[in-house]
């Protein structure tokens, strides 16, 4: 079997490596344009088809395509050792271009042209709420959001496989507050909803722990301007930069920050989103000292998660694009792998009601980072959590683990 | 006097009625339109997403509409259409979120309202002031107030910000609610029939006499005793109302809106849409929207041109605008029937 | 009382007086000629009474109504119409539609809308049209008439509404002699009811059509009366002779 051929399910509207190669390798041209790839296996029953909704343009770029790399890489895995009870998976991509509107358009496609049995996907919580409406409400599909996350989604049938602030916070902020000393905090954010209520999660968690807030302050998200920030991080003598901004803001106040001088003189930048993909976002010495909390790094060596990387190098080598926990990347392995657990709970059948009952106790053995365990009637997981600081070397960044917590309870819903 | 002037004015009936009467092409190119989008959702049964192109389409076409009337009928270069098109949009979506109502009924009214609300407003500070403005000046401020909307919308947190509204509340009848299919197209294919026959109308009317004539000299117009301005600014208001109209339904249909839905990116579109199709011709722009949004959807596709589309649209439109400035209609439909007639025997051409 | 009074109104354009203390007083029922050479400020006086521009000092009465700062639509509404040196028909409408737009300009915009009066005007449309014989082009563009044409195209428009006060700017500029004796018969039979005021260079045409002058020079009014007093005036024959 091919499985490197099949797996690599192509959507209407993105090609990784060539037209032409692809109807060399059995792809029928679709009407309107759109790819489709026909194991030659496939039961009578028709294949399960998997729609991905990621930003393979635009700011959020980087995490999308990282997504999308291991949605494939996971699939194909799957694939090759038969599919999930003899049924291949048929995977179809739409960009969700960092832009709601553009995205709502395009999910909508997969939704009714492709008729996607399941849908993984958003990276940002605006995307995930401009998105959740057509797959969930009038698509009537499942729905897998993969990232890092503010909580509080608990709609039925939406699955979050990201952690939460409780499992990103909880031990993180006494950690910076206790073990490195820093006391005052800054909250510079983007203006929606992810950074409102995670920094409303955090400032609990600082204040219960004798921590002040200096300021907690929102800008629009292509703002490039941040001298009125510095200054107010200088002024208000912050040890700890608890940093909700994202792209495309985030690289000039990273810049502008580093270039102030603020680590130098002994502050932390802490970021619960950052992974080892934001060497595409900065350069490496922006980023040295860094402390963060996710489900997964590199440097975590298990040798599950160790096989993972080498396989996911194997298949792409090269790429800028790293199997991470910081952009969803961990998040969309685990929803891959989670929807298959639940579809063999099934038994092979994949309407919505039967396999989201499944899907409310699956359970991983085995992840990147470790296993993970849906916390039935919740829609979250369990999952291990690691804090790190990013060390930079010879332009090259890398995360010590220093601190690790077994399948913490995600404590939403 | 009197009588000798009668006859003389009978005989000239007689010599005038005798013309031939020359083929008029509009009624044709509308009719075929009609039948072709009452066919499409029948034709398209299967193909959901191609009814949800088309339901699209059809509501465009209203925000297109909407340009030609100020535009291609009044005179007036309104970049701003879109700031009554999103607004609109943005209030259903509030309505829906925060009153948890969306019949139709109510809110498709309420569009229209706004849309004709924020046009009066802005038609008393642009066109109404006590000097007579330029077309540039009308065609900046639109332009400003579009810009403006679309940033202050971008960092209110009321509405969403920059990420807008999404998960907005179907559109309603009654218990029925509306997602994307054959009953929405209906309901949008229905407010264009009919904002197209209303629109008709006023442009057949002996005020639509008005508008073509100001369309020729505004100037001379003012000297037979009529106040340009107040005529610009009644169609103004009702091409306005028209933009909230398509723009709730675009918000309904989609299920989300935006700060690019009140902007001159949007705006822009609806010129290029009316351009062109062929100005001042009202099924132009109807035209316009089906070519352009047809052709991006399935150029659009191929990947060698998705990233160019926004460059070739512009190439396209450049040539359009310095050869064929009537449009694509402006290649079947001479001027003549384009500015129309207006009198009671509508004779020769 | 006249229908036209004009009291020491003065224009200024910066350094440039086109009028200064002008007086003319139009009886009604009258048409009354306004001559004088190049740059004596006839036009600039014909726009202060249309509206195209206001007058820097002095006032205009028109009718018993103070007409100085009133725009010009409602100087229309009110019984005052114009026809400009440079012909304005609108080319690319009909003539009938044209004349129709004349005729139909003092209706409420909601009585447009309907075209409530689109039948009852077509009867007084093809009579104004006889009556400058252009009912036959009545299809035709405005813009396919030839300069004549389109001259008494434009005097038929200005005369459709039936005015009070009609102000003529040049109306014989670029026709032939036997054009110029037509609208000599055209404009002949408004008189009872129209007053007129003509601007125009050709002397005999004023003097056939006219029964009153009055002579500009240099923005001054230098003789006002009859066509018998202004030929017989010498200051009149001074600026012709020495400056024409």
């Amino acid at each position: 079997m091919n499985g490197t051929d099949r797996a690599r399910g192509m959507g209407r509207r993105r090609f990784l490596s060539g037209a032409g190669a692809l109807t060399a390798a059995g792809w029928i041209a679709g009407f309107a344009g759109g790819w489709v790839l026909r194991p030659r296996w496939a039961h009578a029953a028709g294949p399960i088809k998997m729609g991905i909704a990621t930003d393979i343009t635009g700011a959020i770029a980087p995490s999308g395509n990282a997504n999308w790399q291991v949605a494939q890489f996971a699939v194909e895995q799957i694939n090759a050792a038969g599919g999930i009870l003899g049924q291949p998976i048929e995977l179809y991509l739409e960009d969700t271009a960092s832009d709601p509107k553009i995205a709502v358009g395009n999910v909508r496609k997969l939704i009714q042209e492709r008729k996607v049995d399941v849908v993984l996907g958003g990276i940002t919580s605006a995307m995930r709420q401009a998105i959740k409406d057509p797959i969930v409400n009038r698509g009537r599909t499942l729905y897998i959001y993969p990232q890092l996350y503010e909580g509080q989604e608990c709609t039925k049938f939406l699955f979050n496989t990201g952690p939460s602030p409780a499992q990103q916070c909880d031990r993180l902020i006494p950690y910076i507050m206790k073990t490195l000393g820093k006391k005052r905090f800054a909250m510079p954010s983007a203006n929606y909803v992810w950074p409102q209520l995670l920094n409303k999660y955090a400032r609990k968690v600082i204040e219960a722990n004798g921590g002040e807030v200096v300021f907690e302050e929102y800008y629009p998200l292509d703002q490039a301007e941040y001298s009125a920030t510095i200054s107010k991080i200088k002024d208000g003598k912050v040890d700890c930069v608890f940093n909700t901004i994202i792209p495309p803001g985030l690289q000039p106040f990273v810049k502008q920050l580093y270039e102030s001088g603020f680590q130098k003189n002994g502050g932390v930048l802490s970021c619960v989103y950052y992974d080892e993909n934001l060497l595409n976002y900065h350069p490496a010495n922006e980023m040295e000292g860094l402390i963060s909390c996710l489900d997964y790094f590199q440097a975590v060596n298990d040798p599950f998660s160790q096989t993972l990387q080498q396989g996911y190098a194997k298949k792409f080598p090269d790429t800028k694009y790293l199997f991470t926990a910081g952009s969803a990347a961990t998040g969309m392995y685990r929803g891959v792998k989670f929807y298959e657990e639940a579809v063999k709970a099934t038994g092979g059948k994949l309407g919505r009601e039967e396999v989201a009952a499944a899907l409310d106790h699956a359970v991983l053995s085995e992840g990147p980072g470790g296993g993970a365990a849906m916390v039935p009637g919740h829609y979250h997981a369990k999952m291990n959590m690691y804090i790190a600081v990013c060390k930079s070397e010879a332009g090259k960044t890398r995360y010590d683990v220093i601190d690790k917590a077994d399948m913490v309870d995600p404590r939403e819903c | 006097m009197g009588v000798a002037t009668t006859r003389g004015a009978a005989q000239a009936r007689k010599v005038r009625g005798s013309r031939k009467l020359a083929f008029r092409v509009l009624p044709v190119v509308e009719l075929a339109a009609l039948v072709s989008l009452v066919a499409a959702p029948f034709v398209l049964a299967e193909r959901a997403a191609l009814v949800t192109l088309m339901t699209n389409i059809v509501i465009l076409s209203l925000f297109a509409i909407s340009f030609d009337l100020c535009w291609g009928f009044s005179g007036i270069m309104s970049f701003g259409q879109a700031l009554f098109f999103g607004a609109a949009g943005y209030v259903v979506a509030l309505v829906g979120r925060d009153l948890d109502f969306s019949q139709l009924l109510g809110t498709l009214p309420l569009a229209m309202l706004i849309g004709g609300l924020l046009s009066a407003a802005l038609a008393a500070f642009l066109l109404l002031g006590r000097k007579t403005p330029t077309s540039i000046f009308v065609a900046f401020g639109t332009l400003t107030g579009a810009y403006a909307a679309e940033r202050l919308v971008s960092g209110w947190h009321y509405v969403g910000a920059g990420n807008g509204l999404s998960s907005i509340k179907l559109m309603a009848f009654g218990g029925f609610e509306f997602v994307e299919g054959a009953a929405f197209y209906s309901v949008a294919l229905a407010a264009l029939v009919l904002v197209y026959a209303a629109s008709r109308v006023l442009v057949r009317s002996q005020l639509g006499l008005v508008l073509a004539g100001m369309r020729q000299n505004e100037e001379r117009l003012a000297f037979f005793g009529y106040r340009v301005q107040v005529f610009k600014a009644i169609v103004f208001i009702f091409a306005g109302m028209i933009a909230g109209l398509s723009g709730a339904l675009y918000s309904y249909h989609q299920g989300f809106t935006g700060p690019s839905n009140l902007g001159p990116g949007l705006s822009t579109t609806a010129v290029i849409y009316c351009l062109f199709g062929g100005s001042g011709t009202l099924i132009g722009p109807v035209l316009g929207t089906v070519a352009i949004e047809l052709l991006s959807y399935v150029l659009a596709d191929t990947d060698a041109i998705r990233q160019f589309w926004p460059v070739i649209l512009g190439v396209v439109l450049l040539v359009v605008v310095m050869f064929q400035p009537t449009g694509l209609l402006g290649l079947i439909v001479s001027a003549r029937e384009r500015i129309g007639s207006f009198g009671v025997r509508r004779g020769a051409r | 009382m006249a229908l036209l009074e004009i009291a020491a109104v003065t224009k200024v354009y910066g350094p440039l007086r086109a009028l200064d203390g002008v007086d003319v007083l139009v009886e009604a029922g009258t048409f009354h000629g306004l001559i004088g050479p190049n740059g004596s400020g006839k036009s600039t006086l014909l726009k202060l009474i249309a509206g195209a521009h206001f007058p820097t000092t002095g006032t205009i009465r028109f009718d018993g109504m103070d007409i100085t700062e009133m725009p010009p639509y409602q100087r229309a509404r009110n019984g005052l119409s114009l026809k400009f040196q440079i012909t304005a028909v609108l080319t690319e409408l009909s003539v009938y539609d044209n004349v129709l737009l004349a005729l139909q300009s003092a209706e409420t915009s909601w009585q447009l809308l309907r075209s409530s009066s689109r039948l009852r005007l077509d009867d007084e449309v093809m009579v104004a049209l006889d009556r400058f014989r252009l009912a036959d082009r009545a299809d035709d563009l405005a813009g396919e008439l030839s300069h004549g044409e389109q001259q008494w195209l434009e005097i038929a428009m200005a005369l459709a509404p039936k005015p009070k006060l009609l102000l003529l700017d040049e109306p014989t500029g670029g026709m032939s002699p036997e054009e110029r004796r037509v609208t000599g018969e055209l404009l002949e039979p408004i008189k009872p009811d129209c007053t007129l005021i003509i601007v125009e260079h050709d002397l005999d045409f004023i003097k056939n059509i006219c029964d009153r002058l009055t002579v500009l020079d240099q923005g001054r009014v230098i003789g006002s009366g009859t066509i018998d007093e202004i030929e017989r005036d010498p200051r009149v024959q001074e600026i012709y002779t020495s400056r024409v």
